[in-house]
């Protein structure tokens, strides 16, 4: 059972990698949306 | 002034801070396009400057790099912001230390603690310590590594992924790990129970302390513009309303009357009214001997009065001076990359998450495949991969190389105009060389000169005399002559220019004629005795005139434009260098014949008229050369463009010449060899950094992972994983610096001469 949520786990937390900074639409870096930040 | 809208109209300049690697500079790069009205972007991480091309409120600029995870600023006075910039790197790498100190301080009492004292297992007894040691270590990476989270955690709002984001994986599940048992530890097997609390503070200190090294390499590669910078007077004895007052070179304006003494700087541009002196230009020629210069010369601004008293009017002041185009443009050309490093950066882009990916295949390998204790190998391969894949050597590798690189040029009096010309020049295997001005002088000047009856004073004097009231070139020529030999210009009167022959005029009664064989003749003059020395003056590229005085021959002098002193040594080096050297030329066969066989050229193409020039550069190219044009940048600009690097020649301190790759500062052809010796040790260098990068990263990741497990029972641990990161990175710039100790053979054999 714990190997079975470990490789879920390590094969979501790869979708997510690859959607999240490949994948999504706004990947490749569109950061003018926010302008509340100020550093 | 032209230049200066060339360089700054619709350009924007910012100071970023927090940018680390090379994916960073893809991620502002890409902000800053995304703001309206900017057309181009681009960052430069060896001196952390972003410029933005088009027209956008500066604000604008500033908030898309701030939301997209760094600091920006606005540099308006890029004096002002260089000697900031000098004050912010001190104060930061002071700071770094002090992080440095702290995180290792906690990291290095927790491993001996551990492996001399106690143990790094949780127990039931000692788990309130480990407790709080684990919150202790939460605040020491809080104050001393928060830049890397917040980093992280801004790149990743933004579906980016930088260097940040690697440390910040990296250590954080360390620690997340580490608590858990610290927490839980019956959640867990007997042997899992181990915190690497020391691995997270010390892999923090390892890279603070690589930064700290890093920012001190890196102020040493910015030395030539700050060298250049310090060419600057900070006063001017200015002449006004009669009196002499010492005031700011900032308050000098173009007209001003300034004396210099010797000794003194220059500090502005201008042109000589009293006095003659010589000049030390070599800060900005390369040109080492001074230079004698008098009324009517013109001098520029950082260079050296080595001997008499001058007043001089000014004539450009301020960021209009030859020096602060050429800082101006130093600057630029640094901050440029070559077509080699954009490709690194395209690399580092899809690099991170790639790495995150083999984090967590490591992981799971080891999980599934993996001896007892599972859990503490899984975690210890997913730091140690995500620790040592940063690609900060990866981004540095290029920009470190290219700011040295192209410093070292300016030293040599060659302006680099753009990254790509650095880089492509290192590559030449053709270089055609204009005629005029490139290989020869560029104005006639007496070569030969013999009387018939042995009196060569005299000779001198009576066509000086004749000269004297004409204004063609070869007039000026046999006027210096004779000013050189010492010969006073005889007294000529009822003066007469007659085209196509020559001049005449009277002495004491008698017709003088300098001219042609034709004209002479036909004045029944016997030039026969003449004839051996007019032929040696003609086998050379040289015009005969003939003086006569009466109907008595006096001698003959040879006028030519006469090649360069070093230009059949400049050629030499370009052939050991194994490169091809053509020249182009308007002049007739025999003159380039002449001129190809004295200074050794492989080739030449004569009677070529200006406009054919660039398309000889075009069917050499592609008949495969990589070929360099070399001329003087004005009547040479369409053949400068279309050469793969064009070489215009300078003369003294005009830089302005804007359809050449290079501006060689100094009218030597050495210019050309020390620019191609520069271009090639300075890729060599570049090679040499990506190599090792890349080298670093395939080679570390796999061992991170444990592949040599398997074979040798190998696993790195996160500590070794931070430290050799750290050390890459360092190695990249310090190998980048060492292309500051480069000399060009030029100065190789300048130095065995003395």
């Amino acid at each position: 059972m714990n190997a079975l949520l470990v490789n879920a786990g390590g094969l979501i937390l790869m979708a997510a990698i690859v959607w999240w900074f490949w994948l999504s639409p706004s990947g490749g870096g569109e950061p003018n949306h926010d302008h509340s930040h100020h550093h | 002034m032209n230049e200066k809208t060339d360089l700054n109209d619709g350009q924007i300049q910012l100071a970023v801070t927090g940018a680390n690697c090379a994916s960073c500079v893809n991620t502002i790069e890409s902000a800053l396009k995304s703001v309206d009205g900017i057309t181009g972007a681009h960052m430069n991480l060896a001196d952390r400057t972003a410029t933005a091309t088009g027209h956008a409120d500066p604000q604008a600029l500033i908030r898309a790099v701030e939301s997209s995870g760094y600091g920006a600023s606005q540099i308006e006075d890029p004096d002002a912001a260089d000697d900031r910039k000098q004050e912010e790197d001190r104060k930061q790498y002071k700071t770094l230390l002090v992080k440095m100190a702290v995180s290792l301080g906690l990291g290095l009492g927790l491993m001996i603690w551990g492996m001399g004292f106690g143990t790094m297992m949780v127990t039931s007894e000692n788990q309130p310590i480990w407790l709080t040691l684990g919150v202790v270590t939460l605040g020491v990476m809080a104050v001393t590594g928060g830049h890397f989270f917040s980093g992280a955690w801004k790149a990743f709002r933004h579906h980016n992924a930088n260097m940040d984001t690697l440390i910040a994986l990296g250590t954080g599940t360390a620690w997340v790990y580490s608590m858990t048992v610290a927490s839980i530890p019956d959640a867990l097997p007997e042997m899992a129970r181990h915190v690497y609390f020391e691995a997270s503070a010390m892999i923090i200190g390892l890279i603070n302390l690589g930064q700290a090294l890093e920012l001190r390499a890196k102020g040493k590669t910015s030395e030539a513009v700050r060298r250049l910078l310090d060419l600057r007077a900070k006063t001017a004895r200015v002449i006004r309303d009669g009196e002499e007052q010492d005031l700011p070179v900032e308050q000098v304006r173009a007209g001003d009357h300034i004396r210099v003494r010797p000794g003194e700087k220059l500090p502005v541009d201008g042109e000589i009214t009293e006095g003659s002196t010589r000049v030390d230009e070599s800060m900005l020629t390369g040109e080492p001997m001074p230079v004698s210069k008098g009324e009517g010369d013109e001098v520029s601004a950082g260079t050296i009065n080595t001997h008499g008293s001058i007043i001089y009017k000014a004539t450009r002041v301020g960021s209009e001076t030859a020096l602060a185009q050429i800082i101006r443009l130093v600057k630029k050309a640094q901050g440029s990359k070559p077509a080699i490093g954009r490709l690194a950066d395209r690399i580092s882009s899809i690099f991170v998450p790639s790495v995150m990916l083999i984090a967590v295949v490591s992981a799971l390998v080891w999980y599934n495949v993996g001896p007892e204790p599972a859990v503490v190998h899984m975690m210890v391969a997913a730091t140690t991969v995500l620790i040592i894949a940063c690609p900060c050597a990866l981004g540095l590798a290029t920009p470190m190389s290219v700011m040295v690189g192209v410093g070292k040029a300016a030293e040599y009096g060659a302006l680099i105009r753009q990254g790509d010309a650095l880089q492509t020049a290192g590559k030449l295997d053709l270089v055609i060389l204009d005629k005029t001005g490139t290989i020869t002088e560029g104005h006639p000047a007496v070569t030969r000169f013999h009387a018939t009856d042995g009196d060569t004073r005299r000779l001198l004097a009576l066509a000086a005399g004749l000269e004297q009231h004409s204004e063609h070139p070869l007039a000026e020529a046999i006027m210096a002559k004779a000013k050189d030999q010492g010969a006073t210009p005889d007294n000529v009167t009822r003066f007469e220019a007659l085209n196509g022959k020559g001049v005449q005029g009277e002495l004491d009664g008698q017709t003088a004629r300098l001219g042609n064989r034709r004209w002479l003749e036909s004045e029944n003059i016997d030039l026969a005795e003449l004839q051996e020395e007019a032929n040696a003056i003609t086998a050379e590229a040289g015009t005969p005139l003939f003086l006569a005085l009466g109907n008595q021959a006096l001698g003959v002098v040879g006028v030519a434009d006469a090649v360069k002193q070093d230009s059949e040594a400049a050629i030499r080096r370009l052939h050991d260098a194994g490169i091809r050297v053509m020249m182009v030329t308007g002049d007739v066969d025999g003159t380039a014949r002449a001129i190809a066989e004295k200074t050794g050229i492989d080739d030449y193409r004569a009677e070529v008229l200006p406009e054919d020039k660039a398309t000889i550069v075009s069917e050499m190219r592609g008949k495969g050369y990589t070929v360099a044009m070399v001329g003087d940048g004005i009547n040479d600009a369409p053949a400068l463009a279309a050469a793969d690097v064009g070489f215009a020649i300078g003369t003294g301190t005009d830089v302005a010449i804007e359809s050449a790759g290079i501006t060689l500062m100094r009218g030597s052809l050495h210019g050309v060899a020390d620019a191609i010796e520069i271009s090639r040790a300075t890729v060599r260098n570049i090679h040499q950094n990506l190599f090792g990068a890349f080298a670093y990263n395939s080679l570390g990741i796999p061992v991170a992972a444990g592949l040599l497990y398997p074979l040798w029972g190998i696993l790195m641990s996160p500590i070794l994983a931070g430290a050799a990161m750290s050390l890459s990175s360092v190695t990249v710039v310090t190998n980048a610096n060492r292309l500051r100790l480069f000399k060009t053979t030029s100065n190789a054999g300048k130095e065995g001469n003395q």
